[in-house]
């Protein structure tokens, strides 16, 4: 009886989780045309730009780096194993596609998610803490609108680009390998992952990140939004951020992809 | 309880009737019956946890009770629609006990912000208004520094600055002297009794702080586990003969001096082997 007790108590946990997600999302939705420019409100949108440079432009180091490094590894891992069937043009179909369809994206969303979904809700449990949201209620302004809507807006135009640009770090490394493996010329090697990425590789790979911008945003205002206490709930709120966007990334990432391989559309041609 | 029933029967802008909360078990707010008056300075004394951050929260409409109501200008807002809540909310300026500055913008900012998130004020015009409230608080030097550059006075009396920006009919103060020493707090206590002379405004002011309440206050209440205990002018209220107001007025603890600080110490050090 207890233990059954225990399961529907965690059940119910869940449940209210997915729900209090659900309610979240769609009053942001509702108040993110406001943050648009010309149609929306000025100021949200300059909010919004400097969301942009703390969520995006700040993170492109690292997440480049990051795909830098995890493109040379697999260049590596990959070459030397197809060394022995003598295929070692395969890397650059290997890292292209690898790049495309599933590291670049994810490389991505896990750095973003490790920077910001911490930083949102570290802000907004801040804001809760000491009052703000409570003053922005009284004040007559809507805290969805005011806080949530721009972080939104921002992660979904920054992280598809963070994605592109990441995924090209990690495609060049792949050609910094091959040239100093093989001298393979800058032409070639562009050319051949040209021919290896089709439109709907980099189609997925857009899906793909505004999913992930999406997850990794509202997990970060749902957790701030929902400290309670003092200050010290502000770093576990922080904590479970990081936890549960990076958990729900990689698993949305794996419903994605078994969809695009049940679908057919991974098979070449 | 005594009432002075002039006031009682003068006009009310906040009334309070029959407000109950709980959580869970526990009863946080238990029939409170209160009404603040035009023009007055009520003050709401309590010790901690009495219920008299609950109930402030109610009254801006951030909670619902579980029973009773609670009417701003006519307006019940326990069961208005959320554009009359709005309505409500734009003749009240509040002042949080945290201050609740946004320190993503400067002083200038914070006070301007609600000019112009919500009216169609010129630019001009807006900073206009503002450097007057700025004036008002006595921080005309310090408009363009950020909240995390103040000192707790300041913060309050920026605080302050910002809810009077859209030039409330009620203002609201949470503890606004929790945390400053004695001169800082006494030159906040003048700043709500020139507010009062000058403008006219009605003040609730939440606090724990006796000397301050006394400073300012025309009529005070007491809230003790949820419940009004007493709410008289302020010269009647000093001879109230419930014991828990005594207590609270002449600074008794709960226990005898030696007895309560064993107590203390006894229940510290529970409370930390319940922490490992």
């Amino acid at each position: 009886m207890t233990f059954l007790e225990q399961v529907g108590q965690a059940a119910i946990v869940q449940v209210e989780d997915a729900g209090a997600l659900t309610l979240q999302f769609l009053s942001v939705l509702r108040k993110l045309p406001r943050v648009l420019p010309i149609v929306g409100a000025r100021r949200r949108w300059r909010s919004a730009v400097e969301q942009m440079l703390a969520i995006g432009a700040s993170a492109l180091p690292m997440a480049g780096i990051m795909s830098l490094c995890t493109g040379f590894i697999l260049a590596l891992q990959s070459a030397s194993e197809l060394r022995r069937f003598g295929a070692l043009e395969f890397v650059v179909d290997l890292v292209a596609i690898g790049f495309t369809r599933e590291l670049g994206p994810l490389i991505t969303a896990l750095s973003v998610s490790g920077r910001s979904a911490s930083a949102i809700s570290a802000e907004i449990g801040t804001m809760v803490v000491t009052e703000e949201i409570d003053a922005l209620r009284v004040m007559g302004l809507d805290p969805v609108e005011f806080t949530l809507a721009p972080k939104y807006l921002a992660a979904l135009i920054t992280l598809p680009c963070l994605t592109v640009l990441s995924t090209l770090c990690g495609i060049f490394a792949g050609y910094l390998f091959l040239a100093f493996s093989m001298d393979m010329s800058v032409r070639i090697y562009f050319q051949a992952v040209a021919e290896a990425i089709l439109l709907r590789d980099v189609a997925f790979m857009l899906v793909k990140s505004l999913v992930f911008a999406t997850i990794i945003v509202h997990v970060g205002c749902l957790e701030g939004l929902r400290v309670r206490g003092g200050p010290e709930a502000v770093g576990h709120s922080t904590t479970a951020a990081v936890v549960k966007s990076t958990f729900l990334v990689i698993l949305a990432d794996l419903v994605g992809t078994a969809i695009f391989y049940f679908m057919g559309w991974s098979s070449l041609g | 309880m005594t009432n002075s029933s002039a006031v009682e029967t003068g006009d009310a802008v906040i009334s309070i009737r029959g407000v109950s909360m709980s959580y869970g078990a526990r009863r946080v707010l238990d029939r409170v019956d209160l009404d603040v008056c035009r023009g007055e300075i009520l003050v709401l004394l309590g010790g901690s946890g009495s219920g008299k951050s609950t109930l402030l929260k109610h009254v801006l409409g951030l909670a619902k009770p579980d029973t009773g109501s609670i009417t701003i200008d006519g307006v019940d807002i326990t069961c208005c629609s959320p554009s009359e809540l709005g309505a409500v909310r734009r003749r009240i300026g509040v002042a949080f006990q945290a201050a609740a500055l946004f320190n993503s913008l400067s002083v200038e900012e914070n006070v301007a912000l609600p000019l112009r998130e919500l009216t169609r004020l010129a630019d001009s015009t807006i900073e206009l208004m503002v450097w007057m409230k700025l004036i008002a608080v006595g921080l005309s030097e310090a408009g363009s520094l950020y909240p995390p550059e103040l000192s707790g006075g300041m913060r309050k009396r920026a605080a302050v600055a910002r809810a009077m920006a859209l030039d409330p009919e009620i203002l609201i103060l949470d503890e606004p002297s929790a945390g400053l020493d004695p001169i800082v707090s006494a030159g906040l206590d003048e700043l709500i009794l020139f507010l009062k002379r000058s403008f006219g405004i009605t003040i609730l002011v939440v606090t724990h702080e006796l000397e301050s309440a006394f400073r300012i206050a025309d009529r005070v209440a007491m809230l003790y586990q949820g419940r009004l205990i007493a709410v008289d002018r302020k010269e009647q209220f000093v001879r109230n003969a419930h014991p828990r107001i005594r207590q609270f007025l002449d600074r008794q603890p709960d226990a005898p001096p030696g007895v309560a600080a064993e107590e203390f110490i006894a229940s510290y050090l529970r409370g930390s082997k319940d922490d490992n």
